[in-house]
């Protein structure tokens, strides 16, 4: 595989994965701080 | 609004949400589309287009719906107004339209499932079932098992939707994640992943690479269908809206990006040299005549068939499903019970889905109809937005308590100027393409520019008729009225 084509997909994989991943972590976070308020 | 009707949990809303966002549009469009313009350059513009159209609209389908309790007809008579219920009616039309086709499409994959599981695949020669089967009554018969299977989800209302997503959504992210990588071990598959990924900079500059990306956001995460604002009517009260809708946006993408990658490097690794009449193959193409064929020529290929056509049944079904509740919400929100309200939608949808069924012509001719409404549909969720009052329902319902985000004014720019702006282009530029060459005005040829305009103009002179009374039987008032005369 090119060099361009493996940064194209460090770029778009870690964007798009690693963008759901953090936003996921960040829900998971804000649940779990919701239920010890309510809790 | 009692417990019962809502979700049980965060968790239960995101992944029926999910759910209604991955389609089989992921899995047998994006890989085409993303071969065809370009590779690494659309990947550019689809990212673009994520955050500029995908992710603002599914902001306001959740505010709608978590601010107005309501169906699409009622959400936009609560929050723009009497005068803007043939708005929600032509997009609880446009998805009930969708859902109707739709049905028999989950029906196509349940058959594949099958055909796949008994081994009916390992030696037909390529195209050989799809040729029997579709358009033939059988088609019509699987078509009915999948409404009969969103028809027994809905039944039991949220909580039904909730329980089918917490086992449907995780085994298909499970799926696409076991296929993409079988696809990139096999050799010769970095070829794939090289022509998915290499950027072809020159593309950027063509205005088609963009439209099309745009394009594939509109179809592919579901914002403009009124979906999200039908699932959002079951949040909790200290729901929040930005960090869902992002997170579904995200989510959906991503299973569009591991199917890319799926398809690609097994088309690239089994079949190199027919890669063009693979791509160019079309959905129903590349899906049911070109994959049984590429999996037969892996090492345990059986097995992977069988999860390929599983993980698109899930995501066709749980599609399926969402378009359903929208129906069924509608009618509910004019006073019909529930139980009623979905056997009245699954049996329109059974009838008027059965002609699809028989005819590709007619479900390829519905389809164009109303995938171009969808873009209709993301116009007036804009135009609603702004009757209410975009800088009003940023700060009283996005960025209200429970939000894990606070959305910037960046929103109301997006929101207000630039999806009027994408919507109308590509209403456009899709029906400008249809109007080149002959018989593009004959509302009766089925892909043609005038075979929209002459549905849409029906529909909407319908609507804009039935305003006054889409405005008073959905948005509950008629209902508050029969309480006060019964007291």
């Amino acid at each position: 595989m090119n060099s361009t084509a493996l940064v194209m997909m460090i770029v778009v994989c870690g964007a798009v994965w690693g963008g759901f991943a953090v936003l996921l972590i960040r829900a998971l976070r804000s649940e779990s701080a919701k239920k010890k308020e309510t809790g | 609004m009692s417990q019962g009707e809502q979700f049980g949990s965060r968790w239960g809303l995101i992944l029926a949400t999910l759910g209604m966002a991955v389609g089989t549009g992921n899995i047998w469009r994006f890989p085409r589309i993303v071969a065809s313009n370009g590779g690494g350059s659309f990947l550019v513009a689809w990212v673009v287009f994520l955050l500029l159209w995908s992710v603002p609209l599914m902001i306001v389908e959740f505010s709608f719906g978590k601010n107005s309790r309501m169906g699409a007809i009622g959400a936009f008579t609560r929050m723009a107004g009497k005068n803007f219920a043939w708005m929600g009616g032509w997009v609880a039309l446009c998805a009930t339209a969708i859902m109707f086709y739709y049905s028999v499409v989950a029906g196509w994959c349940i058959r594949y499932l099958a055909a796949s599981l008994s081994g009916e695949l390992a030696n037909m020669p390529q195209g050989g079932l799809w040729e029997s089967y579709a358009g033939s009554w059988t088609a019509v018969g699987t078509h009915a098992v999948a409404m009969g299977l969103g028809i027994a989800v809905v039944w039991h209302g949220v909580r039904g939707i909730e329980r089918v997503a917490k086992v449907l959504i995780p085994g298909l992210f499970i799926l696409v994640v076991i296929l993409a990588i079988r696809a990139v071990t096999l050799p010769g598959a970095a070829a794939g992943l090289e022509f998915l990924f290499t950027p072809d900079w020159a593309k950027l500059g063509e205005v088609q690479i963009w439209l099309q990306a745009l394009t594939q956001n509109a179809w592919d995460t579901g914002p403009g269908w009124g979906l999200i604002l039908t699932y959002a009517i079951y949040m909790r009260v200290r729901e929040d809206v930005p960090l869902n809708a992002f997170l579904i946006g995200f989510g959906n993408n991503s299973v569009s990006l591991l199917a890319g990658i799926m398809v690609l490097c097994t088309v690239f690794a089994v079949n190199p040299g027919a890669r063009e009449a693979i791509v160019g193959a079309g959905n129903y193409g590349l899906t049911f005549e070109w994959m049984p064929v590429l999996f037969r020529s892996i090492p345990a290929g059986q097995i992977f068939m069988v999860f390929f056509f599983l993980a698109l049944t899930f995501a066709a079904v749980t599609s399926l499903i969402s378009m359903l509740e929208l129906a069924t919400r509608v009618l509910i929100d004019s006073g019909v019970r529930r139980k009623s309200a979905i056997l009245w939608v699954g049996g329109a949808g059974l009838l008027f889905g059965a002609p699809s069924a028989l005819s590709l012509t007619v479900l390829g001719n519905q389809d164009w109809v109303w995938g171009v409404g969808l873009m209709l549909s993301g116009l007036f969720f804009s135009l609603a937005a702004r009757k209410f009052g975009l800088e009003r329902l940023r700060k009283d319902v996005v960025n209200a308590e429970g939000a894990d985000l606070q959305v910037g004014r960046w929103w109301v720019f997006i929101v207000g100027v630039l999806v009027p702006v994408e919507a109308v282009t590509l209403m456009i530029w899709w029906l400008w393409g249809a109007a080149q060459g002959e018989g593009s005005w004959n509302p009766l040829s089925a892909g043609s520019a005038g075979t929209v305009l002459a549905q849409w103009t029906v529909a909407l002179v319908a609507l804009l008729l039935l305003n006054r009374f889409l405005a008073g039987r959905c948005s509950g008032e008629s209902r508050e009225q029969e309480i006060v005369e019964g007291a």
